[in-house]
């Protein structure tokens, strides 16, 4: 098993691009984790601590006021410009609004119809900017038709914006856990695929370097038993690669791994791995440039990645993308963790697209391993 | 015999690499194949292995057709590249262990060999250094060790010496010598012919892909006209006394290199006494005189019209 040995041997000399990856992969789902755990699913308006200073008293100016009451917290001002910086400054309020005893005309003129004193150091600040906009942007509409319509703008100012989350993580994991596990093993695809090309795409170069290569073929090691440790070292190099990813899951989510499918995400990610193998055999026999293939292992993982959905939603992609996207594994492994709690049976199609995407790559390395040979 | 090549052919397309060559190796000897670079020297040792296929011809090593799956005959053979074909992310120590064990399976076995090559090659203090920390020298060395780790009985060394320090060729050339008492047949290829001369006990000349003749040193010598040569330098010499001397007996020709005139003769007697008395006859002033016998470059430039080095 000498070939077998220094397979290995040579694929842990790369063993930085190993750990390189793995380190950024696990820092990224650590943080990411944090993350999950308090992640919301809906969001509220956050209420702000504004003064008003009314100087204009009057129809448009209380409706105003009554509108900036209903969505946020009102504190008392002190006289003057100077104490309204003071207060600003110390935090009291977010911001203050005076407004000014021409008010209305202003409005109807289309001029700078108040003064706001915002936060700056608070950007929530400009919040309060918006619903003012928002209200004199609905008071000269109304006024455009006559006079100003308090009534009509009060229930226009009302009618609320329905929000739909398009990913709400997976209900009934809690607290977003499935979403932690969706982006946990869609961007273990990237990274397996990363691994895999760069440092089996490494050791192969060594291997099949010409000169090294023709000392393998006067030796008197069979050409069968030379290419059975090779592939079981391409294996066990392979084994241990996804291995790391899997425990790395378990270890970090482990109390979740009976809420989640996470015997679907496995099966999935050898489905994957076994496909990215045979991809990795592909190229192995196409070239033996270690310059191309660091480059292949570059854009070959983070631009498949892309168009199956792994950094953005497939949901987002658009239908040209996700075109392209199907003649790759990666798109059926995403489109499996997608989908959330589901059985075997129901993910069996993308199951087996990736196996068969794992066969033709083998058969296409066989034929240019054959084509370079009688070459 | 241990290799036997019959009128090999090895076409590229329009190009003939080798042209019915023909070679056989006796077994414990050193064999030189000689000839300018391009001249299908490592194309003949690739046809032999097996490592390029062949358009027409037979070959046989240890008695037996050589074919790409003879593993027993693979057994008994080294080879030692023209490039440096090591593993860079090897030790020196990990990568004649790797091409051994392409040869030998049993672990106590190949880990004697392994000592044993690192030792004969003098790497011994370099074992757990990576290739690119090894000087060219030394890199060379490397790649004989694992070509010869596993002992076999014939080695293929093709120029191993090429761009190599003085005293890291001397280290190798002495190094086959002793491969070769310890009985091992050596086909060693080169374009040095003074490493041909000092090493090989027969020579094969190789031109455009042909064997031009074999033979030993002092066979391929007497093959020539030319028998020995005389170097003069005169002070002063008239056309006219020099086509007298192109009239001594036994001069093949006079040719000038400088201030020096190389007169070669045809084999004869008393060529440089006869040579001498025209001197002194013509009262002619030198200022150094020598006598050479041919070299194996005279046979190659008679033989094919141009320098080995060309």
């Amino acid at each position: 098993m000498t070939v077998y040995r220094y397979f290995i041997k040579i694929a842990l000399r790369n063993k930085w691009t190993i750990i390189a990856y793995t380190i950024i992969f696990f820092i990224l789902s650590i943080i990411n984790s944090s993350n999950s755990t308090q992640g919301e699913a809906s969001f509220i308006e956050t209420k702000l601590d504004i003064g008003i200073v009314d100087n204009s008293n009057s129809q448009l100016s209380n409706g105003l006021k009554e509108y900036l009451e209903d969505k946020n917290n009102i504190v008392e001002v002190g006289p003057g410009e100077e104490a309204i910086r003071e207060q600003i400054f110390l935090e009291i309020a977010d911001a203050i609004i005076v407004i000014p005893e021409d008010f209305e005309e202003r409005v109807i003129n289309k001029e700078k119809a108040l003064e706001v004193y915002r936060d700056d150091r608070r950007a929530e600040s400009i919040q309060i900017q918006n619903q003012i906009n928002k209200f004199l942007l609905f008071a000269n509409a109304t006024y455009e038709v006559g006079k100003f319509d308090l009534e009509g703008m009060k229930a226009a100012l009302d009618e609320k914006i329905h929000v739909q989350l398009i990913k709400e993580g997976h209900k009934g994991t809690g607290e977003g856990i499935g979403e932690w596990f969706r982006y946990y093993f869609n961007f273990t695809g990237y990274v397996i695929m990363a691994i895999y090309i760069a440092v089996l795409g490494l050791v192969m170069a060594d291997f099949t370097d010409p000169n090294i290569k023709n000392r393998r073929m006067i030796s008197s090691k069979r050409f069968l038993d030379f290419n059975r440790e090779i592939y079981l070292g391409q294996l066990s190099v392979a084994s241990v690669i996804t291995l790391i990813f899997i425990l790395g899951c378990v270890l970090i989510k482990g109390k979740y791994i009976g809420v989640i499918n996470f015997h679907i995400y496995v099966i999935n990610t050898l489905a994957l791995s076994f496909a990215i193998l045979c991809l990795t055999y592909l190229i192995n026999n196409v070239t033996r440039s270690k310059f191309v293939i660091n480059g292949i292992s570059t854009v070959l993982s983070l631009g498949t990645s892309f168009i199956s959905g792994v950094m953005v939603p497939q949901e987002l992609l658009g239908d040209r993308v996700l075109t392209i996207a199907k003649f790759f594994p990666t798109y059926y492994f995403v489109r499996i963790n997608d989908m959330g709690p589901i059985s075997l049976l129901d993910v069996r199609f993308e199951i087996l697209m990736q196996i068969l995407f794992g066969i033709a790559f083998l058969l296409m390395g066989l034929y240019f391993s054959k084509t370079t040979q009688r070459a | 015999m241990v290799v036997k090549v019959r009128n090999l052919v090895k076409r590229y397309k329009e190009l003939i690499a080798l042209d019915h060559f023909n070679m056989e190796v006796e077994e414990g000897e050193i064999l030189g194949l000689l000839g300018p670079n391009g001249c299908g020297k490592t194309t003949a040792i690739n046809c032999i292995l097996s490592l390029l296929s062949f358009d027409k011809g037979e070959v046989e090593v240890f008695g037996r057709k050589m074919t790409p799956d003879a593993y027993d005959i693979k057994q008994k053979i080294g080879l030692v590249p023209q490039e440096v074909s090591v593993f860079e992310n090897l030790t020196v120590r990990e990568n004649v262990d790797y091409f051994c064990g392409l040869y030998v399976d049993d672990k106590h076995l190949r880990r004697r060999y392994v000592d044993e090559a690192i030792e004969f090659v003098g790497l011994k203090d370099y074992v757990k250094f990576y290739p690119k920390k090894l000087s060219g020298g030394l890199k060379r060395r490397l790649n004989i060790a694992c070509g010869i780790a596993h002992k076999p009985k014939l080695i293929f060394l093709d120029e191993p010496t090429v761009a190599v320090d003085a005293q890291s060729r001397n280290f190798i050339l002495n190094g086959i010598k002793e491969l070769n008492k310890e009985g091992s047949t050596i086909i060693y290829t080169t374009h040095y012919l003074e490493e041909a001369e000092m090493l090989c006990k027969r020579i094969v000349i190789m031109d455009n892909g042909k064997d031009l003749v074999s033979g030993s040193k002092e066979e391929l010598k007497a093959m020539i006209t030319t028998s020995e040569k005389v170097v003069v330098s005169f002070t002063s010499i008239s056309d006219e006394e020099l086509s007298e001397m192109k009239g001594l007996p036994h001069v093949i020709d006079i040719e000038r290199d400088g201030e020096e005139y190389i007169i070669k003769f045809e084999s004869g007697i008393n060529n440089l006494t006869k040579l001498l008395e025209f001197i002194k006859e013509k009262e002619l002033i030198y200022t150094k005189l020598h006598s050479q016998l041919p070299t194996l470059n005279d046979v190659f430039l008679e033989l094919t019209g141009k320098e080995l080095r060309d």
